[in-house]
């Protein structure tokens, strides 16, 4: 070997182990602060705007919780056993609002605002925010209009589908704000309803609908982009609440720092680095080794791995995230409901919750989340019967001839797949035979939402964004020619259908309970999804960490969130 | 009989390839000029190709944007606003730039799911991978070349069969693999690796951006620390991907030299007496083509194929942008990256094809 090779290799050596060196000091880690943490997604906010591309997308209304606030939010409940705080969904109280008042006669609801809230922008907040909030939304100036839509599904009025008429002038005139928000003083509002629904309250409470800084916003308006959707997506998200963006780069990291006048109080943590680490086995390995303070989405089997570890803590909560069988109703056999109802019965629940989520989850007994206000547990839920699987086949004529196909995400193959795999076990030992059929995510949604055209499915995707099982009746089960918004196993009931116009205008709340209460056992016994189990939210988390409260967004808010000294 | 030649000289080559004349010069003009050419109707064939297949993908993107909670309405305004509400044939203008703002300007249009435009997404990615696959190739060819002639030489030694199973080793296993069990090893047992979390600690403020490349950036801001701790949280995905890149540069390497060394120039020129070094150095001028060929492979296909390092290290390149674009249907980003890598890739064959001409008389002859 030559001398300037050897001292090439040598001199590379030197400055290799120089720079290992320099940076392994520059990393240690030592205590843990109680006024920076490190949070790792497998994904941070791709864009903030509420209207925007990216509003779908959980970690920008994750985001768009934690920089904005909204007019009112429901009140704290207890916690669960992991500590997690949980919020009591029939009852709401002020946030931006301080306090409100609703007149039946007139359909109006008033609030009063709270005086003296100061943004990131230090502009303070009052009436003409939420006037501007509105009329944002009512423009459907974004690619996607999340805020007429909350506010449609609300029956706020003049939130109109006529916003999208293809004739210009009309278009444009019902795009106007007008009466149905207005300013009756700098900190009172009133919005005014079309007809009794109770969803206004919950919508209020949603990404959605959270109120904008007008003159943080109008600031950074440009005459192409009247309503600063550029701005909001891709710089800054001018609005009140507990933190402020410090710095932000899209698909790698968004560093927020604490709004120090923030009404309810400075948050405890000032800095919050949140960063984008694709693989759950890193986000694991770095709260395990205290480079970061919190993670979430896990596999099951990650979460379980956890128990006993020094340092680290697993929170988890019931909330709405569940998992259950989709079988269309335009396609043979699942027209039949004997069909259905035998594969109701094939399935073992518990042993998916064993072995699927490692026993963070539960039995699903209704179509409804658990959580939700009118939820209702079936009088008659489904059981594992192989027996009664084979007879409700015998009876229905069925006859296998293997080409059922499970259809999956293919992006959720870590939880789903196996899952998939036992649900195959299960129903081939009551003589139906199926392949399984993971298909990329995107494609997913196009056949269950846009298509309708999924034959056999299993989804564990579908959160009624407002927490009311009304709602999720709307959404879900409600037939298409009637209004439904996302019927995806095209099912059809004129029971639910009158049941559903009952309860909308119902503003009693225990004959509200009564009416959803029929609507899922009617659901029940028509087997319109096959409900599986209502699976955990979790987040594994440094045990000095404490404070995680669910939201129905299942995200993370940082002002909720301590760390002890030690 | 063969002309007789002075094999070891550079000048002498260049003179037998005309490359110090006019005519060499006129002519290689000439060749990059048809290349570059060719490298246009290249890229333009396959950016129309992925404009149409995407869009005959069964599947929409437009549920991916309105998500689950929607009314027809809502779905009906995210589709025009996409421009999906339109003609084939007019969004093919729009993406060319028939109305002055499209491809042929620069402008790659907007990601579907970030908002931002897919130019600034790719400035921002790009250089995360170059950085990588780029420091990645010279580890990996520092190792591997020398290995590769070292067991040409010595064909059947201890090297040559550890080298033979490594290579069956390493080539068995998928990239991502290795990179998880190295930070097992590295990282989690052994303490000796940064948390895969990115290009720097999570509370290390970055340089100011000038090139993207942070490991320049921070030397032209001054930010040592940031260098180091970039440097720091690069070597173990950059000696990862050395690794893997280096089994088929080992094996080239040696079949290359193998050839060489046996054959009937190297022949005459023991016979004619030339020193040892003499003869390595033709030995390994020789053996360059095919080895700077399958590099030349290799990076074009890194370039997109080190997504999976990418995603393990948490590094957010153009692997990863393209990855997410595939996955959410956002046209203009996987039309913008596949432009952006064809383009990257048909500029490092020609460099490649022009290193040959000036390398290997027989190309220029050609």
């Amino acid at each position: 070997m030559s001398k300037k090779l050897k001292a090439l290799i040598i001199g590379f050596s030197l400055f290799f182990v120089t720079a290992c060196s320099g940076g392994a000091e520059s990393s240690g880690s030592g205590a843990i602060s109680t006024s920076e943490i490190v949070s790792l997604s497998e994904d941070v906010p791709p864009g903030l705007d509420s209207d925007g591309p990216s509003a779908s997308i959980p970690v920008t209304q994750m985001a768009i919780g934690n920089i904005m606030e909204p007019l009112v939010y429901y009140k704290d409940g207890a916690a669960n056993a992991t500590g997690v705080g949980l919020f009591d969904f029939n009852e709401f109280e002020g946030r931006l609002a301080e306090s409100f008042t609703y007149d039946e006669a007139t359909l109006t609801w008033t609030f009063k605002l709270r005086q003296g809230v100061v943004g990131c922008n230090d502009e303070t907040f009052n009436a003409d925010d939420v006037l501007y909030t509105f009329a944002r939304a009512k423009s459907v100036s974004g690619s996607a209009p999340i805020g007429w839509f909350l506010s449609n599904v609300a029956d706020i009025a003049n939130f109109t589908a006529g916003v999208f008429d293809a004739d210009a002038a009309v278009a444009t005139a019902a795009k106007e704000l007008g009466d149905e928000v207005t300013k009756v003083d700098d900190y009172t509002v009133t919005i005014k309803q079309a007809k009794p629904n109770k969803l206004l309250l919950p919508v209020l409470t949603i990404f959605g609908l959270n109120i904008f800084d007008k003159e943080g916003m109008e600031a950074n308006a440009t005459p192409e982009d009247p309503w600063a959707h550029e701005y909001s997506n891709n710089t800054n998200l001018p609005s009140f609440g507990a933190y402020c963006i410090d710095n932000w780069v899209k698909s790698d990291s968004m560093t927020l720092v604490a709004n120090e006048n923030y009404y309810a109080g400075a948050p405890s943590i000032k800095k919050v680095v949140w960063r984008k680490v694709p693989t759950s086995a890193n986000r694991l390995a770095a709260v395990q080794t205290g480079q970061a303070q919190i993670v979430d989405k896990l596999t099951p089997s990650e979460f379980a791995s956890l128990d006993g570890v020094e340092g680290v803590s697993v929170s988890a909560v019931t909330g709405n995230q569940n998992l259950f069988v989709h079988m269309n109703f335009l396609t043979k056999p699942f027209d039949n409901v004997l069909v259905r109802r035998a594969i109701a019965s094939a399935i073992d629940y518990d042993k998916i919750i064993a072995n699927g989520y490692f026993g963070k989850a539960q039995k699903w007994d209704s179509h409804m989340p658990s959580t939700y206000p009118g939820y209702k547990k079936a009088d008659s839920p489904y059981t594992y019967d192989p027996e009664a699987a084979k007879a409700l086949l015998a009876e229905a004529g069925y006859v296998d001839d293997g080409s059922l196909k499970l259809t999956y995400i293919t992006e959720l193959e870590s939880t789903l797949g196996p899952i998939a795999t036992q649900i195959r076990a299960d129903l081939a030992a009551v003589g139906i035979n199926i392949e399984l059929d993971p298909i990329p995510q995107s494609q997913f949604g196009d056949r269950a939402l846009v298509k309708r055209d999924l034959p056999f499915a299993l989804n564990d995707n579908e959160k009624p964004i407002a927490v009311d099982s009304g709602y999720a009746t709307l959404l879900f089960f409600v037939s298409a020619a009637n209004g439904s918004l996302n019927n995806m196993v095209n099912y059809e009931s004129t029971t639910v259908d009158d049941l559903y116009v009952q309860l909308k205008n119902e503003g009693d709340n225990t004959k509200r309970d009564a009416l959803l209460a029929q609507v899922q056992e009617t659901l029940m016994t028509d087997v319109t999804w096959v409900p599986v189990v209502e699976y955990q939210t979790q987040w594994a988390h440094s045990d000095k960490l404490s404070g995680i409260k669910w939201h129905p967004d299942n995200g993370i808010r940082f002002k909720d969130l301590s760390v002890a000294s030690n | 009989m063969r002309p007789k030649q002075k094999i070891a000289s550079v000048a002498h080559l260049r003179k037998v390839c005309f490359l110090n004349t006019e005519i060499g010069k006129t002519k290689v003009a000439s060749y990059v000029l048809r290349r570059i050419f060719i490298g246009f109707l290249q890229a333009a064939g396959i950016t129309l190709v992925v404009f149409f297949v995407i869009r005959s993908l069964p599947a929409d993107p437009v549920a991916r944007l309105v998500g689950f909670n929607s009314t027809p309405d809502v779905y009906n305004q995210a589709k025009a606003s996409l421009g999906l509400d339109r003609t084939i044939w007019v969004q093919l203008g729009d993406f060319v730039g028939t109305d002055g703002s499209g491809v042929i300007t620069g402008d790659l249009g907007k990601s579907w799911v970030t908002g931002s435009s897919v130019t600034s997404g790719v400035a921002t990615t790009l250089p995360i991978t170059l950085q990588l696959v780029l420091l990645s190739f010279v580890v990996a060819i520092a190792i591997a070349v020398p290995i590769g002639v070292a067991t040409a030489k010595r064909p059947g030694g201890k090297l040559d069969k550890s080298v033979f199973g490594y290579g069956l080793f390493a080539g068995a296993q998928p990239e991502f693999w290795w990179a998880l069990m190295f930070i097992f090893f590295f990282y989690f047992q052994l303490g000796i690796a940064p948390a895969p979390l990115g290009m720097l600690d999570p509370l290390m403020v970055a340089p100011d951006k000038i090139t993207g490349f942070i490991l320049i950036d921070s030397l032209l801001t001054g930010r040592v620390d940031a260098f180091f701790n970039a440097l720091w949280h690069l070597w173990l995905p950059i000696m990862t991907l050395a690794f893997i890149l280096s089994g088929p540069i080992i094996k080239m390497t040696r079949q290359s030299m193998a050839r060489v060394l046996s054959s009937e120039f190297i022949l005459y020129s023991r016979a004619s007496g030339l020193s040892r070094k003499q003869i390595a150095r033709s030995t390994l001028r020789a053996s360059l083509p095919p080895i700077l060929t399958l590099t030349g492979i290799l990076f074009g296909f890194m370039l997109g194929g080190a997504v999976l390092i990418e995603q393990v290290f948490s590094l957010n390149g153009l692997g990863s942008y393209s990855i997410r674009a595939v996955l959410n249907l956002d046209y203009p980003a996987i039309q913008g990256t596949v432009l952006i890598i064809t383009i990257i890739s048909l500029i490092v064959y020609l460099i490649l094809d022009l290193v040959l001409v000036f390398i290997d008389p027989r190309v220029k002859a050609q």
